[in-house]
């Protein structure tokens, strides 16, 4: 008999597979851009779903404006955006098929055979984890976050900086 | 039974809120303006442009509705009477009202036209400017009340609503709201008079009856959220704890349509950089100020 929860985890995977699937098969930058956001919303449900709420809102929330910024940079790149042009976008087809099937049937292993062990307890309450993910943040995973949110604030800085066009200087023509 | 009565609420408010942006706009204060012009978009024919991306055309006002619907859900009207009381409610109504944007930017692209384009596009900027203006404030806002339950957001106003504890924050949540209901001076991605309608230029009939019916329902949401974060929520003397939600929420949705009206429409330029230059540095400041406050008062 498979439970409610069961089931909600199943239905939302299923949406993000088909969402995910739908990403390589539309030719227009704004469609692929946004069924991927619908894909990672939909992991988001997932998280919900397993009762992991905090974990979940955060990923609804931080993909919608992502994968929106994604969308602009996919139509300012690519020179058929709409796809309309029936441009071919694809390539080397083969070998990503084959990568692909591999990495899948690699997760397909990991997922099944990995002792998992017992699986945990009933979960705290969402107020709880709430409140227990904040101590983590700022305890023992303070440094790597730091750390990691430095480096990306480093990489920012360094791309605009390489976008702005260098100031004529006064001699040049 | 809570939800169909916070449904019904939000109905009624809706109305109300349609009401008076007809008067903001026009001058007129009608009872039956909404009444009359809903009657009219329903018995209109709804137009599907040559070439619109039909998936996007269909599904923006429906999106902009329920964003704006799922943010609601977790504003509390009186002590009970609130859908779901989530453990993480103030982030909820970040995570719900972050999708305001993907459905504009679907409404922008899909009926293929140039101003409904350059309206969309605009949208995803105006949001890099509000969405950190929106974000700080709450946090400073949760920090009072050591807490994302939006219950216990408006608990912790019981000595001192947080206009008064935290003005700064006020201000710039106040100023973020307009700008993420895209309501005048923010109304960028539908600038009447210069992108004729922008996102909802192509929309007619009853697909721009629901893309203007989820409008006011998140300027109402916005409303609602402004009251419980900064104006004690339903708290107040004599009258019932619903009827302060309502006139609380109803005097905040007048003033953010009112307070725009004789501004000039802001330039996107100038939006990002007072948002960057001037917003984030004061949104720090009032993070640094609320807890300085959190320490020291008991």
């Amino acid at each position: 008999m498979i439970s409610a929860q069961g089931l909600f985890i199943a239905f939302f995977g299923l949406a993000a597979v088909c969402f995910g699937v739908a990403v390589f098969r539309t030719s227009s930058m704004v469609r692929s851009a946004l069924a991927l956001l619908f894909s990672q919303t939909a992991i988001g449900a997932m998280f919900l779903s397993m009762q992991a709420e905090f974990l979940g809102v955060l990923q609804i929330m931080m993909m919608a404006t992502e994968m929106s910024i994604m969308a602009i940079f996919m139509v300012m790149f690519m020179m058929d955006p709409g796809g309309l042009g029936k441009m071919e976008m694809t390539h080397q087809k083969g070998l990503s098929l084959i990568s692909g099937s591999i990495a899948f049937m690699a997760a397909v292993a990991v997922a099944v055979f990995v002792d998992w062990g017992p699986g945990g307890a009933s979960p705290p309450d969402a107020a709880r984890q709430t409140r227990e993910l904040g101590i983590e943040l700022l305890g023992r995973s303070m440094l790597i976050f730091e750390t990691a949110g430095i480096t990306i604030l480093t990489a920012m800085i360094a791309a605009t900086a390489v976008a702005i066009q260098p100031l004529k200087r006064s001699g040049d023509r | 039974m809570t939800t169909l009565l916070v449904l019904l609420s939000l109905t009624v408010g809706v109305y109300l809120v349609a009401v008076l942006e007809a008067w903001t706009t026009n001058g007129h204060f009608r009872i039956a303006a909404p009444l009359c012009s809903a009657l009219a978009l329903l018995g209109r024919e709804s137009i599907v442009p040559r070439k619109a991306d039909r998936i996007f055309f269909e599904a923006a006002p429906i999106l902009l509705l329920t964003s704006a619907l799922l943010g609601a859900a977790v504003i509390p009207l009186a002590p009970a009477l609130i859908v779901t009381d989530l453990a993480t409610g103030a982030l909820f109504l970040n995570a719900a009202l972050a999708y305001v944007l993907v459905a504009l930017l679907m409404a922008g692209w899909g009926p293929d036209g140039a101003y409904a384009m350059v309206g969309g596009w605009r949208f995803l900027g105006q949001v890099i400017a509000y969405a950190m203006l929106i974000v700080m404030p709450i946090m400073a806002v949760a920090m009072r009340a050591e807490s994302l339950l939006t219950t216990e957001i408006v608990a912790s106003q019981a000595g001192l609503w947080n206009i008064l504890y935290q003005p700064l924050g006020f201000v710039l949540f106040f100023a973020a709201a307009m700008a993420l209901a895209f309501v005048p001076p923010f109304d960028l991605p539908t600038a009447q008079g210069e992108l004729a309608g922008g996102v909802e230029g192509e929309y007619t009939g009853v697909r721009l009856a629901v893309f203007r019916l989820g409008r006011m329902v998140l300027i109402l949401t916005l409303a609602a959220a402004t009251v419980t974060f900064y104006l004690g929520g339903w708290q107040g003397p004599l009258l019932p704890p619903w009827a302060w939600s309502a006139i609380k929420t109803l005097a905040v949705a007048a003033t953010m349509l009112l307070a725009g009206r004789m501004m000039p429409r802001i330039r996107e330029a100038h939006l990002l950089a007072w948002g960057w230059k001037l917003g984030i540095p004061l949104a720090l400041l009032n993070i640094f100020l609320v807890g300085v406050l959190v320490l020291v008062l008991p």
